[in-house]
């Protein structure tokens, strides 16, 4: 054992005083490195009196003022005289560095010198060998190689380990750790119930099979992945990507090999003809932060962008701290600042803007139709290509006499044209207040008054589509009536819903509800008229404005449409209008009076040779071919039809259009990773500042390692042959690092403690044999995660029990030697779903956007920027409230209290270990929040409707189904005490009975009393606080 | 039957809803601490839940606590402090390259074809016996300039918003780093055992234009455990997140519950021996008296009708700037070791004279009688106040330049900032700018050396104090080797 790992152990220091074995990596080197380095380590830049002490050969040479070191002489070594100078000029460390030696450490230091002063390369950056497996003798702890080496190490310190834990606590254990959620009653019984001498593998194996350990593993990867809903920077808006967080489940579901779960999240783009799947994968490098933020320099953000990728990268794979070389060497590492450059010269060249325009779809972005929708989309493509040609060879063939030009003039006629439906006319420019593209509901997901789809507006805030720019002419006809039909969300109506046009008169705005919400002008006027409250909830309504309430006369234009709503949902269907007009002034009967409503404006998908002849109007000359080319362009496009075939033309291209249009626009997608077709030219970045390229560097990889493996030497290496190389046998890092990310997950904490730093500045590892054993054993498995980590649960380490003796403690209160099982409290994802799992509340679907569930009120709201489309929080209803937690959606800059009351990191940067914190903010969360007392109500209707007749038989329920067991008699006996108490007490105060049973969304199922309900919910609420609930026993 | 379960078992059965139950739960948790060891390390400790690092403070501290006024957008500092009477003359001249240096500017003004100087409209008088310049802006805040020192010479790396905002509050653009409160919260710990030692207020604010957001990063502990971070103390909902108990349960409920929780707990940990359960055991009974203290806290009720009228009319009306001042003292007073005020609404590109005036209006009564109460009550010699932002405004005007209206943008040069209290010298002036408040002439301050004298007043040597993550020992004032201000402190 070494001394480093004893002290740091808490083990008396004399007991360990004799121990020779001093260890360069282990013992000498974090020494150096704290105490040293700064000064006389790598950083060139920083080293001072020229001397470098990480490097033996610049150590041990002769100076001017004597031998730094001097193997075997303390008396020669100046490095060891200046350490025990007491005159402050001359010791070493400096005072004014603050960082003095400690007794133990100086003896360390003696030690090392007079055994010889022997370096070794940092323990790391040699490749894991797999080592001879310690021989012991004990009864379950010789099977697995794990178990062998963590208990020679055990009995070396004078350890025993403990039993085998129960098997209600192995199960409960195992289904955490391996599923995020507790056993059910039935799983705890069968497995009790199971005598084959493998039921404890069988179990493991029923979980690793379940959908639910994709989603429990993904959620540990999404924190390396610094994934979220939210750009992270500025006005935080929200992104697209969920389909990547899908993808990593569905990744450790059907257990990819990590070597491919890495090339595709790496460089998916790379590979020959990637799927669908490996772009999705490729998110990775997509989701760090980024901003759009006015005044904001391009340069800097594309810099720091890089810079993020590549500190990610070798942080997640490397477990290196980057960022250091970012500024300037490496003080600990052998990484250089050129070598930093030359990775993120890697990562420089992305397609990615500098400025992510605060849209949820910033490029380069992936639509994502599946194979039924690919096939649709083709057939409707044809369809409309189809339909179209046949409407413009009917229009081309049509006997047309222009209105305006007959004599007489025609009387008047109805007219009764639909205006918005499934799309807005054609060629229409949309502008959405959310800066993201509009949003609609498709039939037959949801039910439309009309056509396709409908427009859906959703926001706590004001929330306008506004379209203008219309390919087509709108006039208002006399005597005008507009008809609208709109459905207020029944759960979130809005305070007003608003139509506006913008008419050749002025704006016009139709308003129902609070006129004061929305819109401008004065309130009654045309500006700004109020028609009453909103229209009846949860249906479709049709709604009327007139042209005189508007005073609109016939003839006037209209250039642009928007509807609008504020604070809640409310969806938009066809809007047409009726009345009548002369044909000779209707620019859709009369190509002239069209011919002249374009005039000086732009007019979308007319053909480019036409576009400067209609722009001129119908007065200035032009060839006949143009004019009729020109006329049949308008019949085509405009021209309402007069006679059945032409509609009927017309009708099935609209149609088509629009249903081309609804599963094009309803399509997913999410960001992906891609190059520039000419890489950017990168530099170290002086003073890792955006602004001060130095040296120009090559893609390339740091020294220490193994060299890149190029089939053609002269080729430029990309992101594909980094992430091979990373994966390649001699690379000493991503298996260690990886292995002991796994082994944090299960066991609670690193075999390196500093699961994030690998390098001379993190803790050495416990079991180095160990660690090196399973780095191997993980990458000759072929990456086989589920089969690591099945030898993970099924070490006799694992299956102790978790009792903490006094005197085991005292030597290792930390449990990093395994004399006991692993106990911690869950991570904030597993409390939740915790709750709603056992209440019966959750819902296990799987996948899609991320869901919005009960949430206090100002969260978002006072950090949000004014414009942000993140910054009024609108919850959603129905199952969305109980979906498993790696479905919620997270805002960065104001994550979810659930999560980061609990150590849930923000996302912003990669997050390789959370805390464990235990506050009294997480007790009134547990106690208070109205996802978790619902669930206690839910969990006690289900106690008293499942649980049977008697208290003891109740409470016995709710123990089996929280903590995988009966409760003791001493349970019992407090417990029936609570019970009887809240049933006195709310059987004598009804009215607030009842409103402990009403708290959340959920309805109330059981037909029990009120008063007994609002006992047991308080119950409830009472064992979902326990300490075993909430830690994985 | 265990004995000691048996006895505690007996108290249950007699108390159980009975009107002792609150003191039952104090004295079983005092038997729980009786019992650990950790009770013996919150004994050395005074019994404070929330004890300081061992080691901490270094030195005897100045201050023991500190309300930190965040004025978020970047207000102008040539319109409030830095007095540049010279540039009347320069009105609507170009901002002389002599001056500019070719130094870089942000895209929203790198495109103006002109960047004609806008000198402030506002008038400025000299103040208290130091003779003070401050803008008539803040009338109330320029009778304290004795208590006051002022640097005029705080400058940043950052030059928008996020970015600046996470420096000056964490000491690092890039997120991911603990903010000052955490710091000092990790420190130092809490005084109060029933409140939390790092709170957080952000108030309404009155300017007109779209306010830049604020990040939860400015008040988060990083890497640090997060119960360093700030606990938002919000005026919208309950006070503090989920503070009351849901509807139909009371406070004898809740005691009722908590009492057979911790004996379950209890018994949970005799059987496992994790200490773990033991700390859980107190939190809960913290969370219980948070209950009680927090309520307590946003009354005012208590305070006299002089106090509030101090504040101005706004403390009434909850959430405002001067409501949220006032409950600054309350939280200082109860012994909450950092209150964090972040008030929206200083970024003032366009209609500068306008919204900066509201905004003036929101702070500067509240500002002068923060410090008055202070005093009175004889905090002000062991709280620290700090009042600034990101970063300054920008000399030429953004936009349209006329006599009544101008825009500023951002100018992370040169900006100013304030401290008064614990520790401070009042009545100094530090640092000096050109006489365009473009470039600073005398006397710079980085952001870091300015949160480095901070933690000086504090008792806290910056360079020890250190957290060691991703392979480095990591800092509040970073590695450009920041200085404390000894000109600063009294």
């Amino acid at each position: 054992m070494s001394l480093a790992s004893l002290l740091s152990l808490g083990l008396p220091f004399a007991a360990v005083f004799a121990a020779d074995d001093v260890k360069f990596g282990r013992d000498v080197l974090p020494i150096l490195s704290a105490h040293c380095f700064a000064c006389h380590g790598p950083d060139a830049g920083a080293r001072k009196g020229d001397l470098r002490l990480d490097e033996p050969e610049a150590a041990f040479a002769k100076r001017d003022s004597g031998t730094p070191l001097k193997a075997g002489s303390l008396d020669e070594s100046e490095v060891w005289q200046r350490i025990i100078s007491t005159d402050e000029s001359t010791v070493m460390p400096p005072p004014a560095a603050k960082k003095p030696l400690t007794e133990a450490q100086k003896e360390i230091l003696r030690k090392w010198i007079e055994q010889g002063a022997k370096y070794q390369k940092h323990w790391a950056f040699d490749p894991p060998v797999k080592s001879e497996l310690p021989v012991v003798n004990r009864p379950g702890w010789q099977e697995n190689p794990i178990d062998r080496f963590l208990l020679a190490r055990l009995q070396q310190a004078g350890l025993e380990p403990r039993p085998e834990a129960s098997r209600s606590t192995l199960i409960r254990r195992v289904a955490f750790a391996l599923t995020g959620l507790p056993p059910t009653p039935a799983e705890v019984e069968q497995y009790e119930k199971d005598a084959a001498p493998n039921a404890y593998e069988n179990m493991v194996d029923r979980y690793l099979a379940s959908p639910r350990y994709g989603e429990e593993m993904a959620r540990h990867w999404l924190d390396v992945a610094r994934y979220a809903d939210t750009h992270g920077l500025h006005l935080d808006n929200v992104r697209e990507m969920w389909a990547y967080r899908d993808w990593v489940i569905g990744a450790f579901n059907r257990n990819l090999p990590f070597d491919q779960f890495t090339i595709e999240q790496l460089a998916g783009d790379k590979l020959p003809n990637p799927t669908r799947d490996q772009l999705i994968a490729t998110g990775f490098n997509r989701c760090n932060v980024t901003t759009s933020e006015g005044g904001s320099i391009d340069s800097e953000f594309l810099f720091r962008y890089a810079v993020d990728r590549t500190s990610t990268t070798i942080q997640a794979w490397m477990g290196l701290t980057g960022g250091c070389a970012v500024c300037h060497d490496h003080k600990y590492d052998p990484l250089t600042s050129r070598e930093y450059y030359s990775l993120y010269s890697f990562f420089y060249s992305s397609a990615d803007p500098a400025m992510d325009r605060n849209i949820n779809t910033t490029d380069p972005f992936l639509r994502l139709p599946d194979a039924d929708q690919e096939r649709d989309l083709a057939a409707l493509r044809a369809a409309e290509q189809q339909a179209k040609q046949a409407l413009d060879e009917l229009t081309a063939k049509l006997e047309f006499v222009d209105p305006a030009e007959a004599n007489p003039a025609p009387v008047k006629r109805p007219v009764s044209d639909v205006w918005f439906d499934d799309l807005f006319p054609a060629g229409a420019r949309l502008n959405c207040s959310s800066r993201n593209a509009s949003v609609w509901s498709n039939a037959p997901q949801t039910t439309v008054a009309s056509g396709v789809r409908a427009l859906r507006q959703s926001f706590a805030s004001n929330y306008t589509d506004k379209a203008e720019n219309f390919g087509v002419s709108l006039v208002v006809p006399e005597q005008a009536r507009f008809h609208v039909f709109a459905k207020v969300d029944a759960n979130e109506p809005p305070q007003a819903i608003m139509l506006e046009l913008q008419t050749s008169k002025g704006t016009r705005r139709a308003i129902w509800g609070n006129p004061e919400k929305i819109g401008g002008g004065q309130v009654g006027t045309p500006e700004r008229l109020s028609l009453g409250d909103l229209p009846a909830k949860g249906q479709w309504i049709l709604l009327e404005v007139t042209g005189e309430q508007w005073q609109l006369s016939g003839g006037e234009a209209v250039r642009g449409i928007t509807f609008g709503q504020f604070g809640g949902i409310v969806e938009w269907d066809r809007l047409s209008v009726s009345g009548e007009l002369a044909p000779a002034i209707d620019p859709r009967a009369s190509f002239r009076a069209w011919w002249n409503d374009r005039k000086g404006i732009e007019t979308p998908g007319v053909p480019g040779d036409l576009a400067a002849a209609l722009r001129d109007g119908p007065d200035k000359e032009t060839t006949p071919e143009i004019r009729t080319r020109l006329r049949n362009f308008f019949l085509s496009s405009s021209a309402r039809p007069t006679n059945a075939d032409w509609k009927l033309a017309r009708n099935r291209y609209d149609f088509a259009l629009a249903q081309r249009v609804a599963l094009e626009e309803g399509l997913p997608g999410t960001f992906i990773f891609k190059d520039l077709d000419q890489p950017r030219d990168a530099f170290v970045m002086t003073r890792g500042q955006y602004d001060k390229p130095g040296q120009k560097v090559e893609p390339t990889v740091p020294a220490i390692f193994p060299a890149l493996k190029l089939d053609d030497p002269a080729r430029r290496p990309n992101r594909l042959d980094l992430a091979k190389w990373l994966m390649s046998p001699d690379h000493p890092l991503p298996a260690r690092v990886t292995v002991n990310r796994l082994w944090q997950q299960f066991f609670g904490m690193g075999i390196v403690k500093t699961s994030d730093d690998f390098g001379a500045q993190g803790e050495p590892p416990t079991h180095p044999e160990l660690l090196d054993w399973m780095a191997v054993q993980y990458r000759e498995s072929g990456w086989n995660t589920k089969a690591f980590v099945k030898l993970l649960l099924t070490s006799s380490a694992f299956r102790q029990d978790g009792k903490v003796l006094p005197e085991v403690f005292a030597k290792d209160p930390e449990n990093r030697l395994y004399a006991r099982g692993p106990r911690f409290r869950l991570d904030a994802e597993q409390i939740r779903d915790n709750s709603l799992f056992v209440s019966g509340l959750i819902r296990l679907k799987m996948g899609g956007p991320g869901v919005r569930p009960y949430q206090p009120p100002n969260i978002w709201e006072p950090v949000g920027y004014a414009d942000s489309n993140t910054r009024f929080y609108l919850q959603d209803h129905g199952e969305s409230l109980y979906r498993r937690s790696v479905y919620c959606f997270l805002k960065r800059t104001a994550p979810p209290p659930f999560m980061s009351n609990f150590d849930g990191p923000n996302r912003e940067q990669l997050c390789a270990r959370r805390e464990r914190t235990n506050t009294p903010l997480q007790a009134l969360q547990l106690m208070n929040d109205t996802q978790q007392f619902e669930a206690a109500r839910a969990f006690a209707e289900r106690i008293l409707e499942q649980g049977g007749k008697t208290t003891d038989e109740r409470l016995r329920y709710a123990y089996i189904t929280v903590l995988s067991r009966p409760p003791a008699e001493q349970e019992l006996v407090l417990l029936r005490e609570a019970v009887a108490g809240y049933q006195e007490r709310y059987s004598a105060d009804l009215p607030s009975a009842d409103k402990v049973v009403r708290v959340g969304e959920s309805r109330l199922k059981s037909g029990a009393s009120v008063p007994e309900l609002a006992a047991w919910t308080l119950v409830s609420n009472l064992i979902l606080n326990l300490d075993e609930t909430v830690t994985r026993n | 039957m265990h004995p000691y379960f048996e006895h505690d078992l007996a108290q249950t059965r007699r108390q159980f809803f009975g009107s002792t139950g609150v003191r039952l739960g104090a004295a079983a948790l005092a038997g729980v601490l009786a019992n650990s060891g950790s009770a013996s390390a919150a004994d050395a400790t005074g019994g404070k839940v929330h004890p300081a690092l061992p080691g901490f403070p270094h030195f005897p501290p100045k201050a023991k606590s500190v309300i930190y006024l965040h004025m978020n957008g970047g207000p102008a500092q040539m319109d409030l402090w830095d007095y540049k009477p010279g540039l009347n003359e320069y009105f609507d001249k170009d901002l002389p390259d002599s001056v500019r240096q070719n130094q870089r500017i942000t895209t929203m003004t790198s495109g103006q074809k002109r960047l004609p100087v806008a000198p402030s409209k506002f008038k400025f008088a000299q103040h208290g016996q130091c003779g003070r310049w401050v803008s008539e802006l803040l009338p109330h805040t320029a009778q304290h300039v004795d208590k006051i020192a002022l640097v005029k010479s705080v400058h940043t790396n950052a030059i928008n918003h996020d970015p600046a905002c996470t420096f000056v509050m964490t000491g690092s653009e890039v997120p991911g780093k603990p903010s000052l409160g955490s710091w000092v919260s990790y420190g130092l710990g809490a005084e109060t055992n029933n409140l939390p030692s790092f709170v957080v207020l952000t108030p309404t604010w009155s300017a007109k234009a779209a306010a830049q957001a604020l990040f939860t990063r400015m008040w988060s502990s990083g890497f640090l455990a997060t119960s360093y971070s700030g606990v938002a103390l919000r005026s919208v909902g309950d006070p503090v997140l989920y503070i009351q108990n849901p509807p139909g349960v009371e406070s004898r409920d809740r005691r009722a519950m908590l009492d057979v929780l911790s004996k379950l707990n209890q018994r949970q940990f005799q059987e496992l021996g994790d200490p773990e359960i033991q700390a859980r055991i107190a939190q809960y009974e913290m969370a219980f008296r948070m209950q009680g203290s927090v309520p307590e806290l946003v009354d005012l009720k208590g305070e006299t009708k002089e106090t509030l009228e101090a504040y101005g009319p706004d403390v009434n009306t909850p959430g405002t700037f001067a409501a949220s001042a006032l409950l600054a003292r309350r939280l200082v007073e109860r012994g909450v070791r950092v209150v964090q005020l972040l008030h929206r609404g200083w970024d003032q590109h366009g209609n500068l004279p306008g919204d900066i005036t509201l905004q003036c209006r929101d702070v500067d009564q509240p500002c002068g009688a923060l410090l008055n109460d202070l005093k009175q009550r004889g905090l002000l010699d062991t709280t620290l106040v700090v009042w600034g932002g990101e970063f300054g405004r920008t000399v030429y005007s953004q936009g349209q330049l006329t006599k009544e209206t101008y825009g500023r943008d951002h100018h992370p040069r040169n900006f100013c900032m304030w401290m008064a209290g614990g520790g401070i010298k009042g009545g100094i002036s530090f640092g000096e700018t050109d006489d365009f408040s473009y470039n600073v002439v005398e006397n710079p301050a980085n952001v870091n050396d300015l949160n480095a004298t901070i933690l000086h007043c504090l008792g806290i040597d910056h360079e020890r104090f250190t957290y060691k993550f991703q392979g480095l020992e990591q800092r509040l004032t970073g590695v450009e080797g920041p200085k404390i201000i000894p000109e600063l402190l009294a």
